[in-house]
């Protein structure tokens, strides 16, 4: 009898923490969507920034870059080498000078970001069979216009090199087979994987979309958490007030809201816009998704508790807008996970984003299932486990500070009144 | 009148001093901010170009050439082999997990191929996913390759007899002297830093301008401020701004000086050219941010656009993706951004070492901005008046 009631007691009790837990994810919608802020940050900023993104970088490389050339020898030779260049994608010859002096105010006044020197003796070392050289300058303000110059120099290069080398080793009484051996005594194929036009959107893109959702997740969270600080009450405390024990149900009532809008924004943001910007995206959904679990889980619940320690709805902003620039450098997506020093690194398994941003961007861009990344798979949900448990502990620690004051607060109101 | 207009600014002024050390929030957004950025940036970039990245091998032969050729790729500035695998798919799921950058496979008879003539070949696989690693990789063995069969070639050539002074006309009929201009060892610290780090200032200036500002109207405190700049708003602006431009401005030109004094960085004309700039780019965001909280003027909204409109100057400064490379509407709005200016200047300037005359329209630009804020003198004014804009 006894041990049925209290089965019954507890079935009942569970039903309870159901309803309150589905009150408090409930009302979090509410707050959500009556903020402008939290709305502006969760569905304007991560709409509009991925495509926004997304179309100022829809030029993979660069195209026609602007250059200059000073064509001092003015040969056969020499007018067919600049042809090649001019017909490379990367670059496009605008002008002639006649000398560097000259093509260097053109450099300076930034109309070209490149510079083609051939020299006078080219024609003639090319005809006595020696080797010519050639100048290249290039503008180094940005890595893309050098990039753009060795791209178009080299390959033409090294295409009439090689006509040039059959030519020579014919002279010398090669040929056929004899003369491509020693012509090319190596063949190599470079084989580009994954991101195989080197494009700049391909490879930046997918880490800023990750970024975006975890920025966006932690600045909203932060101002909710602000904002309830400033009107000085916790208000899911009404509910918990009623039944005791209400912290869990507040994190994952409140969780359980963020999880769900973020869950279908992940749907857009990270299947919607590849497909629609054309990046890289020969991930498996299913992969995808199973990988996004804890990457949303740990994002919140990291949000969460650092969300308790901010002020006001402003302050997450102000103080930590710069570091979604650190986060993505820790992500070591740009500059190499291997060349971060180990400090750094142990930093970076702080915040959920690095083992989000290199799991979606495995599984997105390089085709690897979860198995492949286990390891940041598991690190999500350890981070999880324990952005869990500490949202927890600082949910439970404001809950007692407020329900202290409310205790101070009603005595001292019992006192005013007795007096 | 004018000493009137110093007394009521020196009052402001005064005024916020007190106010920026009765909160952390002014000392964390501002000066922790940019320490944190200092010790990041520079510690992450201090080896210039990343060397000595995990590549991997497979090596099907394993003959004394191949091995040979293996010690040459480690030996490369760039690349560092720290894998022997035995099959193609091992080495596509090292580099999948993010363990590998780069692999290179041999056949089985790499080395029976060359003694016979009949070529063996070599196939790199390169990750761009990663793309800095995966380009400077892959240049780098590409390089090495080239000299390794060079080398094969000036041996085939001697053994038969050809004259010495021909043979480099053979291997390499036309050579290339590549010149980068700037930027001599395209070191991605000089590249990235020069703006990342006025980038991570624009944001301090703009959050922190609208911030001051704003937090008087939010807390209803804007009439106190107001009267103690005797009921000029110029006076509140200036006396309440001044601060920040100082500790802003300071906090610029030590960035300017860790990255041309302490790290060398190029510097091709007198650094004052560059403390000028920095002081020229802090007021150009003030004044953007006086135009964002006197617009809005809610404390939150100018938060927001401050946080937008920071961000974005990263890309609108064009330094890693060329604006003139971007859609035609961007070329036009990247000239709203002071970064933008921030960057021709600095280009002209510290990396090129131009006449300054190439910096002056650049630098009127940034003076410019300096007007925007009239264009909010009397909303500003009545929202600090009236406090009829809601705090939330």
């Amino acid at each position: 009898m006894n041990h049925s009631q209290y089965k019954l007691f507890s079935f009942h009790q569970l039903i309870l923490n159901i309803k309150d837990t589905l009150i408090i994810f409930a009302k979090e919608f509410g707050s959500v969507f009556n903020d402008r802020g939290v709305v502006i940050l969760f569905f304007v900023a991560s709409i509009l920034y991925p495509a926004l993104y997304c179309s100022l970088y829809r030029n993979e490389t660069l195209v026609d870059v602007p250059i200059a050339v000073v064509d001092g020898s003015r040969s056969l030779r020499s007018t067919e080498l600049l042809r090649h260049v001019d017909a490379t994608r990367d670059v496009k010859i605008v002008s002639t000078y006649a000398t560097i002096d000259e093509a260097k105010k053109a450099f300076d006044n930034r109309e070209v970001h490149g510079l083609i020197y051939i020299p006078a003796d080219f024609n003639k070392k090319l005809s006595n069979g020696e080797q010519a050289t050639i100048s290249t300058y290039s503008d180094m303000s940005s890595f893309m216009y050098y990039r753009a110059m060795m791209m178009a120099t080299n390959y033409s290069i090294l295409d009439m090199g090689k006509q040039i080398q059959v030519e020579r080793l014919n002279a010398q009484g090669f040929t056929g087979e004899s003369a491509t051996v020693i012509s090319n005594p190596i063949p190599y194929e470079a084989v580009i994987l994954y991101n195989e036009g080197a494009g700049f959107a391909s490879f930046l893109m997918p880490a800023i979309l990750i970024l975006i959702i975890h920025q966006t997740l932690f600045f909203g969270i932060g101002m909710i958490a602000g904002t309830s600080r400033e009107e000085n009450r916790f208000h899911e405390l009404v509910s918990s007030k009623v039944h005791r024990g209400g912290t869990f149900k507040v994190v994952i009532g409140k969780s359980a809201c963020y999880f769900l809008i973020y869950g279908l924004l992940s749907v857009y943001i990270l299947g919607f816009i590849p497909h629609a910007f054309n990046l890289p995206h020969i991930g498996n959904p299913v992969d995808l998704m199973i990988l996004m679990v804890p990457f949303l889980l740990a994002t919140i619940f990291f949000s969460m508790t650092v969300s308790v320690f901010l002020p006001n709805r402003e302050t997450g902003l102000i103080i930590f807008m710069f570091f979604s620039l650190i986060l993505l450098f820790l992500s070591g997506i740009s500059w190499p996970r291997s060349n971060i020093s180990g400090f750094w690194q142990a930093f970076s398994w702080i915040f959920p984003s690095t083992h989000g941003i290199q799991g979606y961007v495995k599984i997105n861009t390089m085709g690897a299932n979860i198995h492949t990344i286990s390891l940041e798979y598991l690190s999500l949900w350890g981070q999880t486990a324990v952005y869990f448990l500490t949202a927890t502990w600082a949910y439970r620690w404001q809950i007692k500070k407020s329900s202290k004051k409310y205790q101070k607060e009603s005595k001292e109101e019992t006192e005013l009144i007795t007096k | 009148m004018l000493s009137n207009l110093q007394i009521s600014i020196t009052k402001t002024f005064k005024r916020e001093l007190k106010r920026m050390v009765s909160r952390p929030i002014y000392f964390l957004s501002t000066i922790a901010v940019m320490t944190f950025c200092y010790v990041f940036f520079l510690t992450l970039f201090s080896e210039g170009q990343p060397v000595r990245m995990p590549i991997a091998v497979v090596d099907l032969d394993n003959s004394s050439l191949s091995r040979q050729f293996i010690r040459n790729l480690d030996a490369t500035q760039q690349a560092q082999v720290v894998m022997r695998l035995h099959s193609h798919k091992e080495a596509r799921e090292e580099m999948q997990k993010g363990n590998i950058y780069a692999f290179v496979e041999m056949e089985h008879d790499f080395a029976s191929k060359a003694i016979s003539n009949r070529r063996p070949t070599i196939t790199f696989y390169v990750n761009d996913t990663y793309l800095i690693a995966g380009s400077l990789i892959l240049k780098d063995i590409t390089y090495m390759t080239e000299l390794t069969s060079g080398a094969m070639q000036q041996q085939v050539l001697r053994a038969k007899g050809i004259d010495e002074s021909r043979i480099m006309g053979i291997i390499q009929p036309i050579a290339m002297d590549t010149h980068l201009i700037g930027n001599p060892w395209a070191n991605y610290g000089t590249y990235l830093l020069n703006v990342m780090l006025p980038g991570v200032l624009q944001l301090c200036v703009l959050l922190i301008t609208v911030f001051a500002i704003g937090t008087e109207l939010k807390d209803r405190t804007s009439r106190v401020w107001l009267e103690t700049a005797d009921n000029s708003i110029f006076a509140a602006v200036t006396g309440k701004l001044l601060p920040y431009t100082i500790v802003l401005t300071v906090l610029g030109i030590i960035s300017n000086l860790l990255l041309y004094s302490y790290m060398h960085y190029p510097l091709n004309s007198s650094i004052g050219w560059m403390f000028l700039t920095t002081f020229l780019f802090v007021l150009a965001y003030q004044a953007i941010g006086i135009v964002f909280i006197g617009l809005t003027p809610v404390l939150r909204d100018g938060v927001t656009m401050s946080a937008f409109f920071g961000l974005f100057g990263f890309t609108f400064a064009g330094f890693t993706f060329p604006i003139e490379q971007m859609p035609y509407v961007s070329r036009i709005f990247s000239d709203l951004f002071p970064i933008r200016h921030y960057f021709n200047i600095y280009v002209n300037q510290a990396l090129y070492g131009l006449n300054i005359g190439h910096s002056i329209v650049p630098m009127v630009a940034l003076l410019s901005f300096t007007i925007l804020p009239l264009f909010v003198y009397h909303r500003l004014k009545n929202a600090a008046i009236n406090q009829n804009f809601p705090i939330k």
